[in-house]
């Protein structure tokens, strides 16, 4: 287990501020503001890191696209929605060092010339806000965070906002609709908030731990953040591992770290002593690995890609042997078909076809095509939507389709033909074995989901 | 309507920014927090407040899970049916519970105490089956754990 961002985060009283100044809290931020912001930007950018909240974006990269014009007010965007489900990091490094998660935010801000950033957390973790105000308002009476911060001239003020309880606000621009009083409906890009953000002013929007790692690698270099993980993938992440597993949790790994070694050793195993089936390594918005598939990986960027999904957010989802794939991707099916914010078609309706056609199969209704009909109707969503949630929809339905096929096979009604011959003479069978074709064909165009399963 | 902090908090929202609506997401949180809805006449009310349509902030409220129609109970007991809480015996729990208060989820208990939900992920999966009582993580919950805490 690596101890490059969480270091102090085991010791609780680090949530208080001379705790925290002692095992060097702020720094980053004091050497930061000794520079230019564009040497900060070219620090970060040196350094590799890349955005931890799902894209995996590079973040000097990012903040390089601000240009602000006169009389623009820019804005930095701590994203702490975190709702991908499997994923609780950001709960983690919020409860445990809110001192190191401010200083990011105070570091991005000065990078890319703002005076003005919130932070946006989703509206369960209001217990986590609390803890976050304290923080602040202990780095604002000490004069490190607010007007002239630490008698550098440069002027910082920081807000918390709780968010409601919607999966899209975690969505950059449905972040910034949510922050400015709207439905959280994404926009169209372009433009890119770095140019229209909110309130249509510049705006960058960064995860908690990305910017947790800035105030790290502002205080010990950017060659130091790169001795730790692989060539493309620099530092360490944090995994939130959980599912089957003897200790779910979160822990910091060094990217580059083998997968299996990480299964067996952090989290302790699969619960009961039980085989492995599967693994979601990056939240539920990435395709599932079969155990074969997930041995030989590491935890790292290339790796997953390379195996055709993707590191996320670092939600690894545990799957044991006794676990029913069919009934598994019901759940997640049903989370996307709740979320969707109903903004684009193919996502409102396509998302809710999907969890429905499961739903019918897992009752033991289902018809001759249904698995191709879920494929389609993910095909359908994919390049078809305004934000990354459609897309996001399909990668579970169609990699669980794809790779766990018998199981969802034996849900199938017999073949038709087979129906029919035995019926014959008995009148139509109902219920549990679904229409015949001929209607099964037709009801599939008419019939949508009822409006409970939106 | 509402109590004078709650006022002050939307007060304070408002100041952060020139556009009131920016406002709208806090008095919704406070107004949830104190009237335990976001009603007809919360809304008439919030957008008088703000100076806003009653339509626009209708829209807004109900486009978040957190902010309700109609009254809650004293407290909101949420159980997570995410996946893996799922994997960790959700449904088990969850059928338990309604069982133990005599409700279904979405509903309230008679004596007006608890209303139940089951809500997607809340970001706490390694205390599965995970759940919350309002804002408080109360997790890994067993039915009879829940017992105790719908006793409190
Ligand atoms: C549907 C959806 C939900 C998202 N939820 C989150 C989230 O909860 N937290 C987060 O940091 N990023 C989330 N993202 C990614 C953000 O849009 C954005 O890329 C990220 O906050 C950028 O920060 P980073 O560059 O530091 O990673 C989500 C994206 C999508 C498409
Ligand atoms: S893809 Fe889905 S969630 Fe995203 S904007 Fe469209 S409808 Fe909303
Ligand atoms: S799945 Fe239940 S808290 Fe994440």
């Amino acid at each position: 287990m690596a101890q490059y961002l969480t270091r102090n985060a085991l010791d609780p009283a680090q949530r208080e501020l001379q705790t925290a100044l002692r095992a060097g809290a702020y720094l980053g931020f004091k050497q930061a503001l000794s520079l230019p912001p564009q040497e900060v930007v070219a620090e970060i950018d040196a350094s590799g890191l890349r955005g931890r909240g799902g894209a995996g974006f590079p973040t000097g990269r990012k903040w390089s696209f601000i240009h602000a014009k006169e009389g623009q007010t820019v804005y930095l965007l701590c994203n702490a929605d975190e709702s991908e489900p499997g994923t609780f990091k950001d709960h983690y490094l919020i409860e445990r060092d809110p001192h190191l998660v401010l200083e990011g935010v105070a570091i991005g801000a000065y990078a890319i010339g703002a005076h003005r950033a919130y932070i946006y957390m989703r509206g369960e973790y209001a217990s986590l806000a609390e803890t976050l105000a304290a923080a602040l308002r202990e780095a604002m009476a000490a004069d490190i965070i607010g007007p002239n911060c630490m008698n550098s001239g440069y002027d910082l003020r920081i807000t918390i906002q709780l968010g409601a309880g919607a999966y899209i606000c975690g969505e950059e621009t449905g972040l910034i609709q949510s922050l400015e009083g709207r439905r959280a409906y994404p926009r169209v890009r372009p433009p890119f908030p770095a140019v229209h953000g909110f309130l249509q002013e510049p705006t960058v929007v960064n995860n908690v731990e990305t910017l947790a790692c800035a105030a790290r690698i502002m205080a010990e270099g950017a060659e130091a953040f790169k001795d730790h993980g692989t060539g493309r993938s620099a530092g360490t992440k944090l995994i939130s591992v959980s599912g089957a597993v003897e200790r779910p949790g979160v822990y910091e790994v060094e990217l580059g770290y083998p997968l299996m070694e990480f299964l067996q050793g952090e989290a302790g195993g699969i619960r009961g002593g039980r085989g492995l089936k599967a693994i979601i390594p990056g939240g539920t918005s990435v395709p599932v690995l079969t155990a074969e598939e997930a041995a030989p990986l590491t935890i790292d960027y290339e790796s997953m890609q390379s195996a055709g999904t993707m590191l996320g957010s670092g939600g690894m989802i545990v799957f044991g042997d006794d676990t029913s794939m069919p009934q598994a991707l019901l759940r997640i099916a049903e989370f996307y078909a709740h979320e969707s914010c109903g903004e684009c078609t193919p996502c409102r309706e396509g998302t809710g076809w999907m969890a429905w056609v499961l739903r019918r199969l897992l009752a033991g209704e289902g018809r001759p095509g249904d698995l191709g009909l879920l494929l389609r109707v993910g095909d359908n969503i994919e390049g078809r939507t305004i934000c990354g949630l459609g897309d996001a929809s399909v990668q579970p339905v169609r990699s669980f389709i794809r790779k766990f096929r018998p199981e969802f096979e034996a849900l199938l009604p017999e073949p038709v033909q087979a129906v029919a011959w035995q019926s014959h003479g008995h009148g139509p069978r109902t219920g549990r074995f679904g229409p015949p074709a001929e209607e099964a064909t037709r009801s599939e165009a008419v019939d949508g989901p009822p409006t409970a399963a939106l | 309507m509402l109590s004078k902090d709650a006022l002050r908090e939307i007060e304070a929202a408002r100041a952060e920014e020139d556009s009131p609506r920016h406002a709208l997401l806090t008095a919704l949180r406070v107004t949830q927090g104190e009237r335990r809805q976001v009603g007809p006449e919360e809304i008439t009310y919030i957008a008088d407040l703000l100076g806003l349509s009653p339509a626009l902030v209708q829209g807004v409220a109900r486009f978040y899970d957190q902010i309700s129609a109609t009254p809650t109970g004293q407290h909101v007991l949420s159980l997570c049916r995410g996946i893996s809480c799922y994997l960790c015996g959700a449904d088990e729990v969850a059928a338990a519970v309604g069982e133990l208060l005599e409700i279904r989820p979405g509903e309230t208990t008679a004596d007006g105490r608890f209303t139940l939900r089951l809500v997607e992920c809340v970001g706490d999966c390694d205390r599965a089956p995970a759940a919350m009582v309002d804002d408080r993580f109360v997790g890994p919950v067993a039915a009879v754990a829940i017992d105790n805490l719908t006793k409190m």
